[in-house]
């Protein structure tokens, strides 16, 4: 299925309890787009992500991955979470692998890749990272920044169609920031469908084609870079984009 | 009367063959304590109401009835119901599955000290629930829990005594200590090498899990 949007999001609610977390979202991704999500923090985007790929259920409203329903339960959500990468803020890389078995373990595991094929790959997706040399180490030899590397490689070796980014940098120290946007960079120049929940609004401004603000569960406002930042529309997100750039 | 060292020499062939049934029966049972309570824990902490419930229901039996106990109902209740049990079954049954409700406690323990991170890092990636728990979250909690094992598992070299002081009468390194002091009346003597015996055993596992320990640890 080649027309369409990627990912397709049509009044989606969903609440915790009788929090409303997600009210009434509407969000339509095309392919190759690269998409930044922004907000003050608990006002969803966490749970809006994890909707996506079905770790989270949702109460009302249909979710659709290119073209195909996002259902939390059954057994249709694995294939569907195969094509979507996922990368979180505190990296949750395997503890007990290597990062070359955290890499190779969804290809060997869900793919029918053989074991060489999928180290070779691993050790390619390594590289485009900028860290072949650490193949064989584990997670907790390596810095924040370079774990957040594997984590990103770990995500890329199924193949996603789509890869989401939870505030992937914001448990990095400042000068290991640069290395994971880096590569987040070249992954949309690539042409890779992306959404990325982040505050580095530098990157926004710079390699996004969207950014969608949300707050209190809702989108409030949605538009290029050059209109989010220079024309702002709404009061909360005006008071959101003073407060993150003056700070 | 013969010396503490003469007694082992002249009666080395009971002790010895006792001593190699306590061990089959401690190496067996720890393999099906293991497996089974693999298995419990995973059943208690899968997404499915009904296997939490089953798997709760075994915990607890088996945790709160005295091993005594399970092992008269093994032997003697069986046999009385028709089923034609031996003493090898019903000891090796009763001390494995006994001692696999503490493991599927232990392990589920361990199990909750994985992050959630893990597990969504594993789901994300496309794995499914089945397959997280046996790559990710019970390889995870079984390093972290090596320690309980190892007192779990000591525990239950101690409590193999039971089975050979019970009526299934296995011919384990007690009974055959037992028979050794009748013949020789010198208890302190037999008793000594019988506790030898345990001592052997039991610091062998230590050992293991030590070992088991330091080559599996995780670091964060
Ligand atoms: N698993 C959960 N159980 C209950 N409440 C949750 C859970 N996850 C998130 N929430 C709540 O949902 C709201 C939105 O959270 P989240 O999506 O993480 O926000 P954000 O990522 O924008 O900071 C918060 O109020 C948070 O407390
Ligand atoms: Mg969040």
């Amino acid at each position: 299925m080649q027309d369409g949007h990627l990912v397709q999001l049509d009044s989606v609610r969903k609440s915790f309890g009788d929090n409303l977390v997600l009210d009434d979202i509407d969000l339509s991704i095309d392919r190759g787009a690269a998409i930044v999500v922004a907000g003050p923090s608990g006002s969803g985007k966490s749970t809006m992500l994890r909707c996506i790929n079905g770790l989270e259920s949702i109460e009302s409203g249909t979710i659709r991955f290119d073209g195909r329903p996002v259902k939390s339960s059954g057994r249709e959500i694995y294939g569907i979470r195969a094509q979507i990468g996922m990368v979180f803020q505190q990296f949750n890389l395997f503890p007990h692998m290597t990062v070359l078995q955290n890499i190779t373990l969804a290809p060997l595991e869900v793919g029918d890749a053989g074991r060489e094929p999928s180290e070779r790959r691993a050790r390619d997706l390594l590289e485009r990272v900028g860290i072949p040399e650490k193949a064989g180490d584990y997670p907790a030899d390596l810095s924040g920044g370079q774990q957040q590397r594997v984590a990103i490689a770990r995500a890329l070796a199924v193949e996603p169609k789509l890869m989401l980014f939870d505030e992937p940098t914001s448990a990095l120290d400042p000068e290991m920031i640069r290395e994971v946007l880096d590569v987040m960079r070249d992954l949309a120049r690539e042409g890779m469908t992306m959404i990325v929940v982040t505050h580095e609004m530098g990157f926004a401004r710079e390699v996004c084609d969207r950014i969608v603000f949300i707050d209190e569960g809702q989108i409030v406002e949605q538009g290029t870079p050059d209109e989010f930042f220079n024309h702002t529309q709404s009061e909360r997100a005006k008071e959101f984009v003073d407060k993150i750039i003056h700070h | 009367m013969s010396g503490l060292w003469e007694v082992l020499t002249e009666h080395l062939p009971e002790f010895s063959s006792g001593f190699f049934v306590t061990f089959r029966l401690v190496a067996i049972s720890f393999v099906i304590a293991m497996v089974v309570g693999t298995l419990v824990a995973a059943m208690r902490v899968a997404p499915v109401r009904w296997l939490n419930v089953v798997g709760g229901v075994y915990v607890e039996f088996f945790r709160n009835i005295p091993l005594l106990v399970l092992l008269i109902i093994a032997f003697a209740g069986l046999r009385r119901a028709g089923v034609p049990i031996n003493g090898w079954v019903a000891g090796i049954g009763s001390l494995g599955l006994y001692t696999a409700s503490y493991i599927a406690e232990a392990l589920r323990s361990g199990v909750f000290a994985v992050g959630r991170g893990q597990i969504d890092a594993a789901l994300s990636l496309g794995l499914s629930y089945p397959r997280t728990l046996r790559r990710i979250v019970l390889p995870q909690a079984f390093r972290t829990v090596i320690p309980a094992l190892a007192s779990l598992i000591i525990a239950m070299i101690k409590n193999s005594a039971i089975v050979g002081a019970s009526i299934v009468a296995l011919p384990d390194l007690l009974k055959e200590s037992r028979q050794v002091q009748a013949e020789t009346f010198q208890t302190n003597e037999v008793f000594f090498w019988a506790a030898v015996g345990y001592l052997v055993l039991t610091l062998t596992a230590t050992l293991a899990f030590r070992y088991f320990e330091s080559r599996f640890q995780i670091r964060r």
